[in-house]
């Protein structure tokens, strides 16, 4: 803990919401204020952050064959 | 061609209109699948169904909605009718067993490069920690954080409240974020 005015457990309830919204609200100001002292904290937030990079970066191509099949079944195909 | 060009020629009768839009979408519609799914046969057959209900609905689509945002929910519709056939048991993530114990040292993940993933085996893992997390918490997750749909647009999709999906949002990334810290952080 630090000397922000929330906590450790409430910056990791509500850090989601400091991921891409509500940047400016009085909560997310508090929680940079907060990420900023508190190493923990912030090795919490960069881990979702990753976490949700993983994800982002796992994608797949559409299969040739799948995408003929599509194209034929909707009456598309050339 | 806009979309809107797109659509309107399509509900003409443009084939190649209807082509393109197929087109557009198909990776979107298809990954979509396959992240609830979690199966590529189903993802594909999802996807057939998803563009047939488009091609047939395409008349009275009125353009009050994003085009994606109607192919989202024909693609969730049709993944928790066929998950909730399979009746699995996931791992329940409505208490605090998603957070972090309080006081708990939490690892420092910087020096982890975000394209360790491109390995299949690690892989896995990210494969393995989605399927553990129940249909209706992975598509708040998919739509919002992996497809950037806004917290709005991921509520009308799947039914539900702002807070419902920011309180969904909240319990998956931090089950996922656990899931594979047991890996990372060994």
């Amino acid at each position: 803990m630090n000397e922000s005015n929330v906590t450790c457990k409430e910056v990791m309830n509500h850090i989601c919401d400091s991921l891409g919204e509500d940047l400016d609200s009085p909560k997310c100001v508090a929680i940079k204020s907060h990420l900023s002292e508190c190493s923990n904290c912030r090795n919490y937030f960069t881990s979702v952050e990753k976490t949700i990079k993983f994800y982002q970066m796992y994608n797949l191509d559409v299969p040739e064959e799948s995408h003929k099949r599509l194209m034929k079944k909707l009456g598309l195909d050339e | 061609m806009e979309e809107a060009q797109l659509i309107s020629s399509a509900q003409d009768g443009d084939k190649k209109a209807l082509a393109e839009l197929v087109k557009k979408y198909e990776k979107t519609v298809y990954n979509f699948s396959f992240k609830i799914c979690r199966n590529p046969e189903k993802a594909e057959n999802t996807m057939q169904e998803t563009f047939m209900s488009m091609v047939k609905s395409l008349g009275q689509f009125d353009g009050k909605s994003k085009l994606s945002t109607w192919l989202y929910r024909i693609v969730t519709n049709h993944c928790l009718m066929e998950l909730r056939k399979k009746k699995r048991n996931f791992v329940s993530i409505d208490d605090d067993e998603a957070d972090v114990p309080e006081g708990a040292f939490i690892p420092d993940w910087n020096s982890i490069p975000s394209n360790i993933f491109e390995n299949t085996e690690l892989k896995n893992i990210l494969d393995e920690a989605i399927n553990k997390l129940s249909p209706e918490y992975r598509i708040v997750f998919v739509l919002r954080d992996v497809n950037g749909v806004s917290t709005e647009e991921t509520g009308k999709i799947t039914g539900l409240s702002v807070p419902a999906v920011k309180s969904r949002l909240h319990r998956a990334r931090s089950f996922l974020r656990n899931e594979i810290g047991k890996v990372l952080e060994k």
